[in-house]
């Protein structure tokens, strides 16, 4: 098994450890945990790192905290629920090439997001790449889904943010590397890049755009 | 431990060392113990109140959130591992948590260590093993070491969710002062060419 070789850079890896990140590219950052051993020993560090800071508050306010406390030991002594953890959703659901897609994405994704691209669940852009109906914003973040047939190219487009992909099945490449399963691809604002499918199956990757996407005519005008 | 023989109004018995609060949430585990409880939340509820204050809550929302997080303390206390975080890594972990639900009215996106389309680590092949310990290992040096005015800056950017400019008027640096340290910060903790497989 291959490890992903591409990860978020350390700035979502240390927001998504604080708290800091919103939640539209913390699902990102999640899912690419599920996949790297090696970002979840890092955002544990990281979590160390704001646990320290977090015992460095002052803890000088007792003012109305013993209240609590003694509104609280009453609720100890009557038991207090607790809390139930939300069961993961059955690996079935939200399957790609067989292999499922870990959680939290799973929860996320439509039943079956590889059905054949002509039932109308993928949108064609250019020949041999499609968008996915599914689409959500999360924390003013647009999530879909991104899938390229071998060789296809992502026509040309421009982005006025970042935008981020994560491979959920086969593999791409660009001029920065080739990217496959668990890989995150990151680019900010207005770089130009160039994906295009690179394995035998379609590639699709969770796409993470957080301003608009405009894809631009042989000219270079938005189409 | 030492316990401050004057006390101090503004300290009151705080820093409980590390092993101390292990033992506390033991006691709370196994015996459900409110004595020990009574002295975590005396530990902690003053810094989740203040941690939420600094975040934007309002005085009654976050005294609400010190009684959640520590709650679930009470609750969740079983689950503590002392070998995976320090407790107070841990309460900080839930409280983030809490004040995302609370505040932001969101959800946190997280993987689910029972869900077995998770990578686990003994997939890794002796090289990639290997190459996790030195990366750990190597970015727990570089927080370590990191300098105290960098650290600063990380702790008010991603901590106190400060924007850079906030920052600037705090501290009473330059805009680019506050952006080179940023800078020089994460540089600091990049993972090196050796730990990129
Ligand atoms: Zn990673």
């Amino acid at each position: 098994m291959t490890l992903p070789l591409h990860h978020p850079e350390d700035q979502l890896l240390i927001g998504y450890a604080s708290g800091q990140e919103r939640a539209g590219k913390s699902l990102l950052v999640a899912t690419h945990l599920a996949y790297c051993p090696d970002c979840r020993r890092r955002v544990a560090s990281f979590e160390a790192l704001c646990g320290s800071w977090f015992e460095e508050l002052p803890c000088n306010d007792h003012d109305g905290l013993d209240a609590l406390l003694d509104r609280m030991d009453g609720l100890l002594a009557a038991g207090g629920a607790p809390a139930e953890a939300k069961p993961s959703r059955p690996l079935a659901a939200g399957s790609l090439g067989g292999r499922p897609v870990p959680e939290p994405l799973r929860s996320w994704l439509p039943e079956a997001i590889d059905t054949p691209t002509d039932d109308g669940s993928w949108r064609e852009i250019s020949k041999g790449v499609w968008l996915s109906g599914w689409e959500r914003t999360l924390s003013g973040t647009t999530i879909c889904l991104l899938r390229m047939a071998s060789g296809a190219p992502v026509p040309a487009h421009r982005h006025t943010a970042d935008e981020l992909l994560l491979v959920l099945q086969g593999a791409f490449s660009d001029e920065y590397g080739s990217y496959a399963l668990g890989d995150v691809a990151q680019y900010v604002a207005d770089t130009d890049h160039h994906a295009q499918g690179a394995s035998e199956e379609d590639c699709i990757c969770l796409f993470l755009l957080d301003g608009e996407l405009i894809f631009l005519d042989e000219e270079g005008n938005p189409a | 431990m030492p316990e401050p023989s004057d006390q101090d109004p503004d300290r009151p018995s705080q820093s409980l060392d590390a092993d101390r609060l292990d033992t506390l949430v033991g006691a709370v585990a196994r015996d459900r113990d409110r004595t020990a409880f009574a002295a975590l939340f005396r530990h902690f509820a003053p810094k989740i109140l203040h941690y939420c204050l600094r975040l934007g809550a309002d005085r009654s929302t976050a005294e609400e959130l010190v009684q959640d997080v520590m709650l679930t303390v009470w609750l969740k206390a079983g689950s503590f591992d002392p070998a995976q975080a320090t407790v107070g890594t841990w309460v900080f972990t839930i409280a983030r948590n809490r004040r995302i639900d609370r505040l932001r009215k969101e959800m946190r996106p997280a993987p689910d260590p029972a869900d077995p389309a998770m990578t686990p680590q003994s997939h890794a092949t002796p090289e990639e093993s290997a190459q996790l310990v030195q990366s750990s290992r190597h970015l727990q040096e570089a927080i370590g070491s990191l300098a105290a005015n960098q650290s600063e800056v990380l702790r008010r950017s991603y901590f106190l969710e400060q924007t850079h400019e906030e920052i600037a008027e705090d501290t009473e640096m330059p805009l680019g002062t506050v952006k080179t340290r940023l800078r020089l910060a994460l540089g600091h903790l990049k993972r090196s060419l050796g730990d990129k497989a």
